[in-house]
């Protein structure tokens, strides 16, 4: 093998594949990163047998050849290279790439590539192409919302149902849920819902961001592993089998009292409180009360105390209907969700201060819907 | 059937039966004698489980020989004369009915000088009756020896242990008289075979070293406490590290007289509440010094009970004592390295004199240095301590002002958690964060059965949860702390914790505990800059920072002049 390629490119395609790199693992040859020339380009694998990632850089290939070589040392050794061209040569027979980069000069002793676990392909099943913002966005409002314990395995995973032109995706973690819905380019021929891991999502979701070009996404027949495409890079998944929570019921269907709040000051208010209710488990509480007089401008109160560090309120301007209303959120979970909303106004839909609250955002980017569920904390007021 | 008043022998045995239950009680009535008598070495050998032979040689005053056989009838006695006498008791006996109930059950041969004789007297006796009398020669002091114990009563005979129970028996007893009597030597010889023997130097620790060993001794803490006036406790109580796997190792003693009491026991214990792993007990030796007014010690023959006149204030003294003792000084575990560093097993400790002297005052003087410390509260033991980094994704490193200390992620965030949860409750409630996916949890019969009596007290802690048929139920709110984890193991794990605690572990602590230990950051997770030194903030304000709620130690240190040694700078 003997290619060479800009030092950026390579440390860029090693930092994509370098989230499947296994760490404790039985089988050793996955914590190795597999270097092929491929079609006049360079190809990155890593895989943990549950996440496979590929990504594809431009190469000048003179020779080719294959190797596997530990993800970890490469990935440093390359990334502290100075950004010029990159060398990489490997005699025929041999198991030691030579790495060559400005007046630097690297051996790195490899494994047999023939070892290392073949990257599923899905030749088979469902495809369907979705633009790369409204997937990241989809994703960025979701993710976050999926269990990170692992005590029910479906809840670590997001739902996502094909259905007619539609996408939609969910995650809950039992105290929360996020559903949000977006337009396919086309209808899918076939309805389908799988489970994704959470982790995985993250993934597309990072690799695919600054790309405009649209992204492919496949599931196999046997509904247990999904592909997407990106333009340079492709990651193949597990999924998770199992039945999703019917989310439907979850999401109240009216409200006692209706709060529209600016998020971007709602976010910075919560950010304050959190600060005064880092000792007292997180909590953060809300208060509504509807303006006086015709067009009174209501009060979204945020308030958080602590019985050692001391208290804290910010009062927000808030249109208010229904009746005054008081809930607490734990206020990670209220960050969580304003930090995704990023923008515009939003509505926080409450019933009682035991039920769960709603926040949905007043003016969605075009064609998706969003709409997220927190469970309150139980406080005495 | 006629009435008839019993015949004197047989009137004997059955009073004997009170105060002669086993050959253990002879010996303790044999030493409680020769400790009245002023004696300051107690030889004690005992053969068959006592059964065979009770030998009880000491060096006391010695009865004048005009007096030998009075000291075998009933209720005679040198100690008291008055029934007024009985609200100032000083001495160990003093119901006379010592020597003639063991003569009654036995063979017995008592050889005694008193020091203004010139001859001693020898007097053997079968089963209460004189069968000899006779002068013989004895230094001053008085040897009473005990054969054929028990053989006629039979029904005694056939409720005897093991003759290994019975040593076990007799030499627990001798060492806690040891440690009642520090400046008294004695010894005990079992089967021909040296068992036990203290120093007789007056210092506690020695006798405790003696009994427990020189480790466990160096390393027990200094108990005292005063109780306005009246009275005071003292003694030594082991660190959580040092704990046991059964109950009786508490020993207690009122005014030198060994008792048993089960709620001062409960007492010493309940102050270890939180430090110990659970299953474990404590080692405490602790003497209360009471005037005689306060202490009723005429309740069972036997006298290893007592009623005390204001028990509440005596069990709050010794609880109170013990606690401080624990918080102030529990020393953090240190490191032993030496044997794993130098290759060799450590060198055996030398067990006396120049390790021990001067222990007694140092866990004092540490704690006062503490108090002194301005800004340090009198429950702060735990230094400012500077992250350095992370061990194997489960230690923290941490710089002291003395070396270095290792943290154990875990158990010190499960104290830190488990301390919080506590104070919630306390102040306001625990925080609980309702669940939108209700998680299902399936009981076992057993867990289902735990969970009726407990129910209201889980909600305290956050818990809510309805029946949803079949052992199944729904959890519709858990302890905020819980929520990032797996409420429904955690809410299981608690009753099954429940259901395991003995009916005197306190319910509330169990509770947190469990909260804290699923709550808390695991082994194998990879902690930040900010989150370790966030922990060992709240580690350091923790009112208990050296052990986790099950009493394994939160960190080891490693002092400078520990790793001097070990680089051989010194």
């Amino acid at each position: 093998m003997k290619v060479s390629c800009l030092q950026e490119n390579l440390s860029a395609g090693l930092g994509d594949v370098g989230r499947a790199v296994a760490s404790r693992t039985p089988l050793p040859i996955t914590n190795n990163v597999l270097i092929a020339t491929d079609n006049g380009r360079l190809k990155l694998s890593a895989t943990n047998l549950e996440l496979s990632i590929t990504s594809w850089i431009g190469a000048k290939v003179e020779e080719e050849g294959v190797i596997a070589v530990p993800a970890r040392l490469l990935t440093e050794f390359v990334s502290s290279l100075p950004s010029e061209q990159v060398e990489m040569s490997l005699p025929a027979r041999s198991r030691s790439l030579n790495v060559k980069c400005a007046r630097f000069e690297a051996n790195i002793s490899g494994a047999d590539p023939e070892e290392f676990p073949p990257t599923p392909t899905i030749s088979d099943g469902l495809e369907v192409e979705i633009a790369s913002d409204v997937l990241q966005m989809a994703i960025q409002n979701v993710a976050f919302a999926a269990a990170t314990e692992d005590s029910r395995p479906v809840l670590t995973g997001v739902q996502l149902e094909l259905k007619g032109d539609t996408l939609l995706l969910a995650a809950a973690d039992g105290f929360r849920l996020a559903v949000h819905e977006a337009k396919l380019g086309s209808a899918v021929p076939e309805d389908t819902s799988v489970i994704i891991p959470a982790k995985t999502l993250s993934e597309v979701s990072r690799i695919a961001s600054g790309q405009e070009e649209p992204i492919k996404i496949m599931v196999n027949a046997g509904k247990t592993q999904v592909l997407f495409r990106l333009k340079d890079a492709e990651i193949v998944s597990q999924l998770i089998q199992g039945t999703f929570p019917n989310y439907g019921q979850l999401i109240p269907k009216d409200f006692a009292t209706r709060a529209i709040i600016d998020v971007s000051e709602f976010a910075r208010a919560t950010r304050a409180a959190s600060i005064f209710a880092r000792d007292g488990s997180g909590i953060v509480r809300l208060q509504m009360t509807a303006g006086e007089g015709e067009d009174g401008v209501g009060t979204l109160s945020v308030s958080a105390r602590s019985e050692e560090v001391g208290d804290d309120e910010g009062k927000i301007d808030a249109t208010v209907e229904g009746e005054p209303a008081k809930i607490a959120f734990n206020s990670k979970y209220l960050s969580d969700v304003l930090n995704v909303l990023g923008q515009g106004m939003v509505a926080l839909e409450t019933s009682s201060p035991s039920s769960p609250g709603v926040l949905r955002p007043m003016s969605p980017a075009e064609g998706t819907t969003y709409v997220h569920v927190v469970m309150p904390m139980f406080v005495q007021w | 059937m006629s009435i008839r008043v019993l015949k004197l022998e047989v009137a004997a045995q059955i009073a004997a039966g009170e105060v002669v239950e086993r050959p253990a009680s002879v010996v303790k009535e044999l030493i409680e004698n020769s400790l009245d008598a002023g004696a300051t070495q107690i030889v004690v050998e005992v053969k068959g489980g006592g059964l065979e032979l009770i030998r009880v040689v000491d060096n006391g005053a010695g009865i004048p020989a005009a007096d030998v056989e009075t000291a075998f009838a009933r209720h005679a006695t040198s100690k008291i004369t008055s029934a007024r006498d009985l609200d100032h008791i000083h001495t160990l006996g003093f119901r006379g009915e010592a020597l003639p109930s063991i003569a009654s059950v036995s063979h017995l041969e008592l050889v005694t000088r008193s020091a203004d004789e010139v001859a001693g007297t020898r007097l053997e006796l079968r089963h209460g009756s004189v069968t000899r009398r006779e002068a013989a020669s004895r230094p001053v002091g008085t040897t009473v020896v005990v054969t054929r114990l028990f053989q006629n009563v039979p029904a005694r005979l056939k409720f005897m242990k093991s003759a290994a129970t019975e040593n076990g028996r007799i030499s627990a007893l001798v060492s806690r008289y040891s440690l009642a009597y520090p400046s008294i030597r004695f010894s005990l010889t079992i089967d021909g075979r040296a068992s036990f023997s203290s120093p007789g130097t007056g210092d506690l620790k020695e006798a405790l070293a003696a009994v427990y060993g020189p480790e466990t001794a160096e390393s027990m803490l200094v108990v005292r406490g005063e109780w306005d006036g009246v009275g005071k406790v003292s003694g030594f109580a082991g660190p959580p590290s040092v704990s046991r796997a059964q109950r009786g190792y508490i020993t207690l003693f009122v005014n030198h007289r060994s008792i048993q009491d089960r709620r001062l026991t409960y007492a010493v214990e309940e102050a270890y509440q939180g430090l110990l792993m659970v299953g474990r007990r404590p080692v405490a030796v602790l003497e209360l010094t009471l005037p005689p007014e306060e202490v009723d010690v005429n309740v069972h023959p036997a006298k290893n009970e007592v009623r005390f006149r204001r028990e509440r204030e005596v069990f709050g003294l010794v609880q109170k004592a013990v606690r401080e003792a624990l918080v102030e000084s529990a020393p953090v575990p240190r490191a032993g390295i030496e044997a794993s560093f130098t290759g060799g097993p450590a060198s055996p400790r030398t067990p006396l004199a120049s390790d021990l002297v001067g222990w007694a005052r140092r866990p004092r003087a540490d704690a006062s240095e503490e108090n002194a410390a301005p800004i340090m509260g009198p429950m702060k033991a735990l230094p400012v301590l500077r992250v350095v980094g992370q061990v194997n994704n489960t230690y923290i490193v941490a710089e002291g002002p003395d070396g270095m200390y290792l943290v154990d992620q875990h158990a010190a965030h499960e104290r830190v958690l488990f301390e919080k949860v506590l104070k919630e409750r306390k102040e306001r409630g625990v925080q609980a964060q309702g669940m939108l996916t209700p998680a299902t949890v399936e009981l076992t019969p057993l867990q289902e059965e735990g969970l009726g009596p407990l129910e209201s007290l889980l909600q305290e802690y956050g818990f809510a949860f309805e029946a949803f048929g079949d052992r199944t139920y729904l959890l519709r709110a858990v302890p905020a702390t819980l929520s990032d984890r797996s409420p429904g193991r955690a809410f299981v794990d608690i009753l099954d914790s429940m259901l395991d605690a003995k009916g005197d572990d306190p319910q509330e602590a169990t509770i947190a505990a469990v909260i804290a230990c699923h709550s808390a950051v695991r082994a194998g997770d990879t902690l930040g800059q900010e989150e370790m030194e966030g922990l060992i903030r709240s580690l350091e304000s923790a009112d208990n920072p050296h052990t986790c709620p099950h009493g394994r130690p939160t960190l080891v240190h490693l002092s400078s002049s520990l790793l001097e040694r070990e680089f051989g700078r010194r």
